[in-house]
């Protein structure tokens, strides 16, 4: 502290020689002069004065016969004029802090964390939609109301937190981790479940419902499996009444399976010629800055390269650079050999069976053959398969 | 004992000021803090006299330096080995 005080008023370290250099000293002392940092080197002593003290000296040396030469200049004093020597230094570094503070004053950055299933575009959009974007004032910024906007807009959010953290709005959200219960309206109708296709019956289990088929029977497309239509009988063996509920059962069906993948002889590949162009850009929010280049080559894909650098990430300024690389290429025409046409097929058959056993269905038996049609390669597969059936359809009145 | 002398011990008075007696406070044999003195007759390396009211102290030791230097107090650093009332 003492050190910053003596910046302040400025110091000079000074070279004492001559005949008295002791009385020097208690001159100076005299005069409320402070000295420090006395050392004596031969006959010169170095010392450090004070500017105001260094302005009284003129009788005091008079007086002693003593020389006293200045060494170094310390202190605010002495880097101040060099300071204002340097005009447009000294403007810049105003106008910096000023722009600094000005720019304080609005968001630069949005970051939303804790989202799950809103994906980050709906929240921004949602954002956008209330006026909450890149470079709105702090003061226009009001996040009470922007929480239970949130809250009101995705139902889905059990809790939402925005704050500001510098110029930085930082907006945490917790999505309800369990399913949104919507309530299916009950039917009272009852309903029956049907086969979607035609097969044989290989197991049934009934939860709720008359079962209308036996293990072994073959049913068609459509046909009722289980009836929602329970049947309560009177003493006499009669029917009273009908009691309708909605059809459950858990039936599996054997059933045969078709599918078909067909590959055009010829396809179309993208070879690139090596040759890139680049071209450089600077983006704040939505405004572009594109440099000079080269129009690209008249077929092209692009490449975009974009990067944030490190000290406008930490200060939240939105400004970002990157590149565009366009590459020209050219549409090459291949034709599958017969090896290759299998290969690729037999994949595709691979993903539908799959698909198949994801949805719980046993394959029983395989038939694939692959044929040349036209101007493509076919493949046709028929599979006999057990699948877990039933489709809640129809009213059971 | 002089009438003064007397009077300041009785009234326990601090002698340093009643009296014009030089206050010497040492650290170790690295620091010594001086008040109530005159002013500095001779300052060398090896040795630093100073002038009281009513005597004259001079310090010795090596790599004497002044640390600061006012009308009120001064301190000195160094190696002081030796402190000699004249």
């Amino acid at each position: 502290m003492i050190a910053f005080f003596k910046y302040l008023k400025g110091y000079l370290r000074i070279r004492v020689s001559g005949f008295s250099p002791e009385r020097f000293m208690n001159l100076c002392s005299n005069k409320g002069i402070l000295l420090w940092d006395i050392v004596r080197e031969g006959d010169i002593y170095y010392m450090c004065i004070h500017l105001t003290g260094f302005r009284l000296l003129r009788p005091i040396v008079k007086k002693t016969g003593t020389r006293v030469a200045i060494l170094e200049r310390y202190g605010l004093p002495f880097f101040w004029p060099r300071l204002l020597a340097r005009k447009v230094f000294v403007a810049g570094l105003i106008l910096a802090v000023a722009f600094w503070l000005w720019s304080s004053l609005y968001v630069w950055d949005i970051e939303v964390e804790g989202n799950y299933q809103i994906t980050q575009d709906m929240f921004f959009t949602f954002l956008e939609q209330n006026q909450v974007t890149i470079g709105i004032h702090r003061k226009e910024l009001d996040i009470e109301e922007l929480e239970k906007q949130i809250r009101r807009a995705f139902p889905q959010v059990t809790w939402a937190s925005a704050r500001l953290e510098g110029t930085r709005l930082l907006i945490s959200i917790k999505e309800n981790d369990a399913p949104i219960i919507t309530d299916v309206p009950q039917s009272k109708a009852g309903e029956d479940l049907l086969s979607k296709y035609s097969g044989r019956v290989v197991s049934i289990l009934v939860r709720s419902g008359v079962p209308k088929v036996a293990v072994g029977d073959e049913v068609e497309a459509g046909a009722v499996l289980v009836e929602g239509k329970v049947p309560i009988y009177a003493e006499d063996g009669t029917v009273r009444e009908y009691h309708l509920v909605e059809a459950d059962a858990d039936i599996v069906l054997e059933h045969v399976r078709h599918f078909t993948a067909r590959l055009p002889f010829d396809y179309v590949k993208k070879e690139y010629t090596g040759r890139v162009k680049q071209q450089h850009y600077l983006r704040t929010g939505k405004k572009e800055w594109k440099l000079p280049a080269d129009g690209p080559f008249l077929v092209y894909d692009t490449l975009i390269r974009e990067s944030r650098p490190m000290l406008f990430e930490k200060l939240s300024i939105p400004i970002y650079w990157g590149d565009i690389t366009y590459r020209e290429y050219q549409d090459v025409e291949y034709r599958y050999s017969a090896k290759e046409a299998g290969l690729q097929l037999q994949e595709k058959c691979k993903i539908f069976l799959e698909s198949l056993e994801e949805k719980g269905v046993q394959i029983i038996e395989k038939n694939v053959k692959i044929d040349v049609d036209g101007t493509s390669y076919l493949l046709t597969g028929e599979f006999l398969v057990q699948e877990p059936i039933g489709t809640g359809k129809g009213s059971g009145q | 004992m002089e009438k003064k002398e007397y009077l300041v011990e009785s009234l326990k008075l601090p002698k340093d000021i009643c009296m014009g007696a030089i206050k010497v406070s040492l650290t170790g044999n690295q620091e010594a803090w001086i008040e109530n003195y005159r002013g500095i007759l001779e300052y060398t390396e090896c040795q630093i006299l100073l002038q009281g009211k009513t005597c004259q102290v001079c310090f010795e030791g090596s790599r004497l330096s002044i640390d600061y230097y006012t009308n009120e107090d001064m301190k000195i650093s160094g190696c002081i080995t030796c402190v000699k009332y004249l």
